[in-house]
């Protein structure tokens, strides 16, 4: 199987989040970065089919140049080769982005059997790219999957619904967004790390189309404006805990 | 015949040791070579001076006088072989020596004392420690070595009846009191050849059993010791990742991967449990016994396979990670084993070969990683416990102050530990110490990452805080946590960052010292300090910490204190691993209780946590807190009340 | 006119998006879509009422299914999406807020297109009552993309979707046993248990527990959540929660800022005593 694999990089918020001063991007100066949490799912998945039923896997992503390091986390973990669509950092609307993820996917020699997504990016949290590029591909496309298998050119899909899991079977190729949950990815090895460090990267730098979702500015919610009551302070706190429950009716 | 015998001992002896010389030989490489005076004075203090034998009084006086003995004897066995082929020669001059024989009379008795001695403490006190251990061997050299020495002296007490003494009876007292027991006559002059046949064969078959047993130590443990760690024994051995893939050495996953003084201590250890005994997780139902580790990987060495994983081959995989780098087991082995080396080895295949490892510390070293503390928090929230303290945030392109303050994770997270922080800052404010912290650029000194086995990700926090730390042209720094001040202090030289590292408690203590802070005392506090391992054993800060107790209140000591100290139960990043059977944290606090002080002090965020959690869950009445907050509360009134 | 896909016209967060329609003033439509869900097939019945009512602005609920069927539409329209608003202010180019970040974060937009494609942030508006008349579409056949099978869990006990009470465990739990308090206060209230991200990586409780951004986003009556930070990736997750009571030792954990209640100190203690007060209010 030709697996490929889209991830983005993501910072790692923590408790709450600071803006730039231009109020057009998050101020990422202490900040780590990581791929978003379904796509590492996504990436494990690929390398577990590959190692199942044979073939390749690549990872693919559209970001600044610091991406190529969320790219050699895939490699460690098994992603077998890397396509890097370099940014300057600036922002890319849905569209645009699944615009060049096509025009990248055309230009493999071997188109892949099975593209994953994560369900939505950690981010800007859009959920339309990865059924933007199945439309342009032509290809079906089945969301929020929880758990997949493959057996003679299908895949059989399960999505989570509420608590329940909704099962589709498309053949192959397709198109899937995973979320998190799907498996427990693996932690990389250093071996791994030392060989991802000289897999090939396919660097190229693709044009940014004008957005048609322009984003203006960002900002931090308010907040609910909560001024939290203290009922107070170790287990002598139960009684009060207990009088808001019965409050809510719930005691 | 006494050719024929000395051949076949000396031969199956030298057969065997030339198989163990080639394993160490075979072994991977390790750096131990400098620091000459100290070897010189290791060998003097722990091998002539028996010194970590001696740290338990009764045993060690047992074999200090099995091994001088043996020492001061040694010649007695060319005498006794001289003896055998002509009945009245001897060794030229030492031979002759009357004081030489009054030596042999005293140290050939004493020598007994102490086979009787061992034979008391093995068979009648029978301690935990032997627990594992190769009873029936060690029978078995008790009984060789006392047949050693009492042939000898029946030796001597037949010679001296058969008037082939040169000396007069008293030199030899004890053998000439035996004399009596022997007429002047035939059957007296073939027990005297009985005797030093038995003397002679006994130690040539001792010989040969020698290397294929554990009293292969005699010959091991004074090398183990000349090769010992010379440096601080908080650091440990980096791995070389700069050489190509396929030579890199990832600890140790199999047998061949040892390093020649892990070998070395393998062959070295005589089964005494004395590590087992002063092992915390030991002590509380884990499963990890020190010395069980080191006979297991002995074995695996002499006679398994050398492509045999030793995880969990040799060494149950459970065992590896209750081990909580205290140290203490190399604190107390007389050969200088160094177990924590070995487990960290162990460790480092494990995590980065194999990515096997205690699921629940996945969090942690993801995090580490990513977030640049284990916590996973945000760094820019780092300095928060600062805010309104008036603390210099040291920004790029800014002087360095004197004193760079590393705050450390747990200290700058923790909400219990946060407030040592703060009190360290206002106390340093108020001596008028020029300091700063990093704040949000202080990341993970990648001590857990280590001591968990991950040698990559540490390397890689060492290589940019090391960065970080030049950049900012900082030479003295105040580590508020024990485990970054040894990580600063004794690991990151290794990573070209060289500073002048101090504990908060010791630059604390100097201030107090030089009168720019002033507690008031109270004599009626009574206060019971607990030595951080880090801080203690493996850096030996015992005072400072002890002389801001003494300021503040009425020091009290529990049982096992300074260097003897019990773990809280967090290292080897035990911080983030669950733990099994009883809690070393409770055993601890237990321990504290005892004292019957309310206070306990500490010196450590994790300590701070670990034994404040122990509290909790013993109902004990202990205040857990840190000696720079008792400092502050001693020098401006109590601190605010938490949450205000 | 404002057409309004609802996927369920009973449901809150379908009813939410009707009343952001009703804010943009002019006429509504509503029309909804059931039987076997088929993405593209719906999607492409609400491209044909697109095509034959040319509305000013096409809305549906910021749900996973709502957002899938709208991504299908813009595709099929090659329109931009916006998805996730809170708000939205019609025009050449149209005006939107939607959140990122799972809610932590919000992003002003100018959407440049026509129709304004727009899915509605949960619990971001009130919920309407249900229009009066909803209109049921039929979707044409289907690109072979469609649910076949529908497993239910084999759990029992109450799900955290439908919850109305959850308790929830953080790194502060410290092991999977520690999690037995948290379970006996769930199952007190007739509760789910839930758990942050760190307890889930550490393996103490399995991704179906799993509360936030990226795990199970609930909206119970309360959110009791013991020994958690606070990070935004898990908030996102319980925002939908009516009340939250946050149990943690650090009082200046960022937690606190967003709940209604709070107790500082250790859930071992609290827990435990909570379920004992409740137990005693009960007369057991």
């Amino acid at each position: 199987m030709n697996i490929l694999v889209c991830v983005k990089r993501v910072p790692l918020t923590g408790g709450k989040i600071v803006l730039t001063d231009d109020e057009r991007a998050i101020s990422t100066r202490h900040l780590g970065f990581t791929v978003s949490p379904h796509e590492e799912c996504a990436a494990e998945e690929a390398v577990r089919l590959v190692e199942h039923h044979g073939g390749e896997s690549a990872v693919l992503t559209l970001g600044p140049p610091e991406a190529e390091e969320q790219l050699r986390d895939m490699m460690a973990i098994g992603v077998d080769r890397a396509i890097h669509l370099v940014t300057g950092g600036e922002e890319w609307d849905p569209q645009a982005t699944a615009g060049v993820i096509v025009e990248a996917i055309r230009a493999q020699a071997q188109p892949p059997d099975l593209i994953l997504f994560g369900n939505e990016s950690a981010d800007a949290g859009n959920y339309q790219v990865p059924i933007r590029v199945a439309h342009a591909l032509g290809l079906p496309c089945v969301t929020g999957v929880k758990a997949i298998s493959a057996t003679d050119g299908r895949v059989r899909c399960e999505q989570e619904v509420e608590s329940r899991r909704d099962v589709y079977e498309v053949p192959l190729p397709a198109v899937v967004t995973v979320k998190e949950g799907l498996n427990l990815p693996r932690y990389p090895s250093v071996p791994g790390r030392l060989r991802a460090k000289r897999k090939p990267v396919d660097a190229s730098t693709p044009t940014r189309p004008e957005p048609r979702l322009e984003m203006v500015k960002l900002r931090v919610p308010p907040g609910a404006g909560k001024q939290v009551e203290v009922l107070g302070r170790g287990p002598e706190a139960a009684p009060a805990v207990v009088g808001v429950l019965q409050e809510l009716g719930l005691v | 015949m006494l050719a024929a015998a000395i051949a076949a001992g000396a031969t199956l002896f030298t057969l065997r040791v030339r198989l163990l010389v080639a394993r160490v030989r075979a072994a991977a490489p390790a750096q131990r070579t400098g620091h000459l005076g100290r070897r010189v004075r290791n060998e003097a203090t722990i091998v002539l001076g028996q010194g970590k034998l001696l740290q338990r009084l009764g045993p060690g006086l047992m074999h200090t006088f099995i091994f001088w003995g043996f020492i001061v004897l040694l010649p007695t066995i060319v005498i006794a072989m001289i003896g055998i082929v002509d009945r009245r020669a001897t060794l030229p001059w030492l031979g002759h020596q009357g004081w030489y024989a009054l030596l042999d009379d005293v140290f050939a008795v004493l020598v007994l004392v102490g086979v009787i001695a061992a034979l008391y403490i093995r068979k009648v006190q029978r301690p935990r420690r032997f627990d594992g251990s190769h009873l029936g061997e060690a029978d078995l050299i008790l009984a060789l070595i006392a047949t050693i020495a009492t042939s000898l002296l029946l030796w001597h007490a037949s010679r001296i009846a058969l008037g082939l003494n040169e000396w007069p009876r008293h030199w030899s007292p004890v053998s000439g009191a035996l004399s009596h027991l022997f007429a002047r006559n035939q059957a007296t002059k073939v027990l005297e050849r009985a005797f030093v046949w038995v003397h002679v064969l006994t130690i040539l078959s001792f010989l040969a059993y020698l290397p294929r047993s554990k009293h292969l130590h005699i010959m091991a443990a004074a090398v183990n010791v000349w090769f010992a760690r010379t440096g601080p024994g908080g650091r440990l051995e980096p791995l070389d990742f700069e050489v190509p893939d396929e030579e890199i050495r990832f600890g140790a996953g199999t047998a061949a991967d040892l390093t020649w003084k892990e070998v070395l201590d393998a062959f070295s250890c005589t089964e005494c449990g004395r590590c087992q005994d002063a092992c915390p997780a030991n002590a509380t139902g884990k499963i990890l016994s020190p010395k069980l580790l080191i006979m297991g990987l002995r074995d695996q060495v002499l006679g398994g396979a050398p492509d045999t994983p030793l995880v969990p081959d040799a060494v149950p995989e459970e065992s590896v990670w209750d081990c909580v780098t205290c140290g203490a087991c190399v604190q107390a082995c007389p050969v200088s084993i160094e177990h924590v080396d070995h487990i960290v080895d162990l460790r480092r295949h494990l995590v980065m070969v194999e990515s096997r490892f205690p699921s629940e510390a996945e969090p942690m070293l993801r995090d580490v990683e990513r977030a640049s503390n284990p916590w996973g928090r945000a760094q820019s929230e780092r300095a928060d416990w600062a805010a309104e303290l008036g603390v210099r945030i040291l920004e790029p392109g800014e002087p360095a102050p004197e004193y760079l303050y590393w705050v450390g994770c747990a200290t700058s997270f923790d909400e219990r530990a946060r407030r040592t922080a703060q009190a360290t800052a206002k106390l340093l404010h108020r001596a008028g110490v020029d300091f700063a912290i990093l704040g949000p650029r202080e990341s993970c000194t990648g001590d857990p990452a280590r001591r968990m086995g991950n040698e990559y990700v540490f390397q890689a926090f060492a290589e940019q805080n090391v960065r970080v730390l030049g950049e900012a042209g900082v030479t003295k720094i105040v580590a508020n946590c024990p485990h970054c001040f040894n990580t600063l202090a004794n690991e990151y030289p290794d990573f070209g960052g060289r500073y002048e590292v101090v504990h908060h408690s010791e630059l604390l203590a100097r201030l107090v010292r030089e009168g720019r802070l002033a507690p008031a005392r109270q004599p009626e506090l009574a206060i019971t300090y607990h030595d951080s391992c880090y801080l203690a054993r493996h850096n030996d800060v015992l005072g400072p910490p002890r002389e801001l107790v003494a300021s503040v209140g009425q020091p009290v000591e529990m049982r096992r204190s300074g260097k003897e100290t019990f773990c809280c139960g967090a290292g080897g990043a035990h911080m983030w691993m669950e733990e099994r059977g009883r809690a070393i944290n409770a055993e601890r606090v237990g321990e504290a209780a005892a004292t019957g002080a309310q206070t306990l002090a500490v010196a450590c965020p994790f300590c701070t946590v670990m034994l404040d959690d122990g509290v909790q869950a013993t109902g004990d009445e202990l205040r857990v807190v840190d000696v720079a907050t008792l400092l502050a509360e001693a020098t401006d009134g109590p601190a605010p009340a938490e949450g205000e | 006119m404002i057409l309004t896909f609802l996927t369920d016209p009973q449901d809150e967060i379908s009813r939410q998006a009707v009343t952001l329609a009703q804010g943009l003033g002019g006429d509504l439509e509503a029309v909804t879509l059931d039987g076997i869900y088929a993405p593209a097939a719906w999607a492409q019945a609400i491209v044909d009422e697109i095509q034959a009512g040319a509305p000013e602005a096409v809305l549906a609920p910021g749900t996973d299914r709502g957002n899938e069927v709208m991504a299908h539409v813009a595709a099929m329209l090659d329109l931009p999406l916006a998805a996730n608003c809170v708000s939205v202010i019609p025009g050449q180019p149209a005006s939107v807020t939607r959140i990122r970040w799972g809610g932590s974060l919000l992003e002003e937009a100018n959407v440049h297109g026509s129709p304004l494609l727009v899915t509605v942030a949960p619990h971001a508006v009130e919920a309407a009552p249900a229009p009066a008349e909803v209109r049921c579409l039929q979707p044409g056949p289907d690109d072979g993309v469609r649910v076949l099978e529908q497993v239910q869990p084999s759990s029992n006990g109450v799900s955290l979707i439908d919850a109305d009470v959850v308790v929830s465990g953080g790194r502060g739990v410290g092991s999977a046993e520690g999690f037995a308090v948290i379970e006996e206060l769930a199952a007190l209230l007739g509760g789910a248990v839930g758990c942050s991200r760190a307890v889930t990586s550490a393996g103490w409780r399995p991704h179906t527990d799993q509360v936030g951004q990226t795990g199970t986003k609930i909206s119970p009556e309360i959110y009791i959540a013991c020994g958690i930070s606070g990070a935004t990736q898990h908030m996102a997750g319980c925002k939908g929660a009516k009340k939250l009571l946050a149990i943690n030792p650090d009082g200046e954990a960022s937690i606190f800022a967003s709940a209604d209640y709070g107790v500082i100190g250790d859930l071992h203690e609290i827990v435990p005593a909570i379920s004992a007060e409740i137990r005693k209010a009960r007369g057991a």
